[in-house]
């Protein structure tokens, strides 16, 4: 049977606490008695939370949007606090171990020995850069690639990645690393070492784990007539949303008066460099310096 | 009382039951029944305040809140331990399932899922996870994974096209196919309301934000080693345990409450520009982020610009939800029940007439708590 509200005069199911239309008591709460006529009250004063509102005198027409409980309130479903911290501090121990875990396994698999550059591309001591470039004789299917500061012959399906006056950036046909070739003025005048702590700074400046391969020695080397040094880096190339694990194969020099810079970078995956080092060989075999 | 906005006769209150409206800022219309410094799921914040718990993590009283961002302070600690450390692969890891791991915490505290937990996390959590993975895998095969190195010795050049790949095409991408999941959810009438819908969104980006770190830093967790320097990493860190995982989930989830929306017969120019803001702000954020670091600007600055791009989104999304919740919530009728905000024993409709919280953003359990009836005996 309806119900109608004394309120609204709104219909309301058999049964129904409350008013759908306006909210209005329909049945008098089991155990509460109506509250005592008195003088009328502020805007509604919220009690403490979780208590129930004090009684107090309503002004005609009030109604109230309390209600006092008849029994208990059960208890809803709550996570306990400590169960949220301890499944953080769980994720943190959990992941501290994994994340060791894997490094350790993946590094057992590191090669202790890469190679280097000067070692594939080191000249006959009496030849000497000349101060104009010219043309090293291509074999077929070559081309030659040239800026202000160096030429190299490139094999077929070798490409330019990269170009500007003072350094080629050269990607393999199989895009298994790149291969940066540079020279030009250094002002101030700087040494192979200056450039190496410039090099070696800037790397890890970007790349925050760059450091010296385990096994590989830093040496005095020469490449194709320019005097400097070569080392091997291992980094962690990311930008924040990638990563890749790296080797760096680097040869730097400068001429006798510092006036001229010379680098060499044979960039690839870090099990992968001596591979790639002997494919890079045609290439850095052609590198010729302009400058001197 | 009559509502001076909604003109119903209510219980008496501060903010009316059946709309929500601000009783005490009558004398500006507009402003009492929008109540934008009454932001509908956390009433005591603005809708124009980039907090991230009562933004992503809607069902949440107060009183929880708290308990949830002390838990992600302690993570952050957790990090910051290893970082300092030298465990950078354990730091990593703790970053990228942080802020999921918390969510996941967040559904069962909600308990959002209601009676399907398995089917609502396996398509949200599970399915976002999934595309995560496969759209990760598909653009580390497409994309040179060597950054041009360039000169070291002189300035760091851009690449143009790696630049429009990265960072518009791939985030364009992402934000068609993410959402997929969720929006595939089986028995997802029984799920009707706009916050259900940002909730799911949010949790299936969460997912493919866990699959796509874990893919773009395997190489980095297989190839450093257990121990080393901290060095710079901590920006990356970062970005990995707050601003990828924020961007992600944000972004999914306007786009996945505004399908809600149109479902429900809504979708407007706020759902619309939904949509559009998730977009714009992905590309903002991934193309922001990789045009500074090509072009070597200090890492502190990339973090701004990202955190800059968060807040945005956060605001939007708070934006959508307000007025999501003022208009589903009026369809409440009246009962018994306790406010998830201020625990008080009240009788309201959509919003609670004392604090003004929207009453169907409350955890399940007190939905179900409600009693518009006497038990049948």
């Amino acid at each position: 049977m309806a119900m109608t509200c004394p309120r609204c005069g709104a219909q309301n199911p058999d049964g129904n606490l409350y008013c759908q239309n306006c909210g209005t008591a329909l049945t008098a709460p089991v155990g509460v008695a109506p509250p005592p006529p008195g003088p009328p009250p502020g805007p509604p004063p919220g009690p403490p939370p979780g208590m129930a509102p004090p009684a107090f005198a309503s002004p005609p027409g009030y109604a109230s949007p309390y209600y006092r409980p008849a029994a208990a309130t059960p208890p809803v479903h709550r996570t306990p606090w400590m169960v949220i911290l301890a499944a953080v501090v769980a994720l943190v121990v959990i992941m501290a171990g994994v994340g060791t875990l894997i490094a350790v396994l993946g590094n057992r698999n590191s090669p202790s020995n890469n190679g280097s550059v000067a070692d594939l591309a080191s000249p006959s001591p009496e030849a000497s850069p000349s101060p104009v470039g010219s043309p090293v004789p291509t074999p077929t299917s070559s081309a030659t690639q040239s800026n202000d500061g160096v030429s190299v012959t490139l094999p077929a399906g070798w490409t330019v990645a990269d170009q500007d006056s003072e350094t080629l950036v050269l990607t393999d046909p199989n895009s298994e690393g790149e291969i940066t070739i540079a020279s030009g003025a250094s002002v101030p005048a700087q040494t192979a070492q200056d450039n190496k702590t410039s090099i070696d700074q800037g790397l890890k400046g970007k790349y925050p784990d760059t450091r010296n391969c385990p096994g590989t020695t830093t040496s005095s080397a020469t490449f194709n007539g320019a005097k400097g040094i070569a080392w091997t880096l291992c980094l962690t190339l990311t930008d924040g949303t990638h990563s890749v694990p790296a080797a760096a194969s680097v040869f730097t020099g400068a001429n006798s008066s510092g006036s001229v810079y010379y680098v060499v970078i044979v960039l690839t995956q870090q099990d992968d460099l001596s591979h790639y080092l002997s494919v890079a060989k045609p290439v850095l075999a052609s590198v010729h310096w302009k400058l001197t | 009382m009559r509502c001076d906005h909604c003109a119903n006769d209510v219980p008496d209150g501060v903010f009316c039951t059946r709309c929500g409206a601000h009783q005490g800022t009558t004398g500006e219309l507009a402003k009492a029944k929008t109540r934008s410094h009454r932001y509908a799921a956390h009433p005591a914040e603005h809708v124009v305040q980039p907090s991230v718990f009562t933004t992503i993590f809607p069902h949440l009283g107060h009183q929880k809140v708290h308990e949830f961002r002390w838990a992600f302070v302690v993570g952050l600690a957790g990090i910051a331990v290893l970082y300092v450390a030298g465990l950078i692969a354990a730091a990593i890891l703790v970053a990228i399932f942080l802020v999921p791991v918390l969510y996941l915490i967040y559904l069962y505290e909600a308990q959002v899922y209601r009676d399907e937990p398995a089917t609502v996390l396996g398509f949200t959590i599970g399915g976002g996870a999934v595309v995560g993975l496969v759209l990760s895998l598909i653009v580390r095969a497409l994309d040179n994974p060597y950054p041009s190195f360039g000169n070291p010795l002189h300035p760091t050049s851009i690449n143009i096209g790696l630049l429009l790949f990265l960072g518009v095409l791939v985030p364009v991408v992402q934000e068609a196919v993410k959402p997929l999941p969720a929006l595939f959810l089986p028995k997802r009438s029984e799920f009707p309301e706009t916050v259900d819908g940002l909730v799911f969104g949010i949790a299936a980006g969460l997912g493919f934000s866990v699959a796509e770190s874990l893919v773009a830093f395997s190489g980095a967790l297989t190839g450093l080693p257990a121990h080393l320097a901290p060095g710079n990493w901590i920006y990356d860190l970062v970005t990995l345990a707050i601003f990828q995982p924020l961007v992600q989930g944000s972004a999914t989830g306007m786009v996945v409450a505004a399908v809600w929306r149109y479902r429900r017969g809504r979708l407007g120019q706020r759902e619309l520009g939904g949509v559009a803001m998730a977009v714009i702000a992905h590309v903002a954020f991934t193309l922001g982020t990789r045009t500074l670091s090509d072009a070597g600007v200090a890492q502190p600055f990339v973090l701004i610009w990202q955190a800059a791009i968060v807040g945005a989104m956060l605001i939007y999304v708070r934006y959508l939800l307000h007025h999501a919740l003022l208009e589903e919530a009026a369809h409440m009728g009246f009962a018994e029940t306790v406010c998830p905000n201020c625990h008080m024993h009240i009788v309201a409709s959509g919003f609670c007439p004392n604090c003004g919280v929207a009453l169907t953003a409350a955890p399940t359990s007190v939905k179900r708590a409600r009693k518009p009836a006497v038990a049948k005996s």
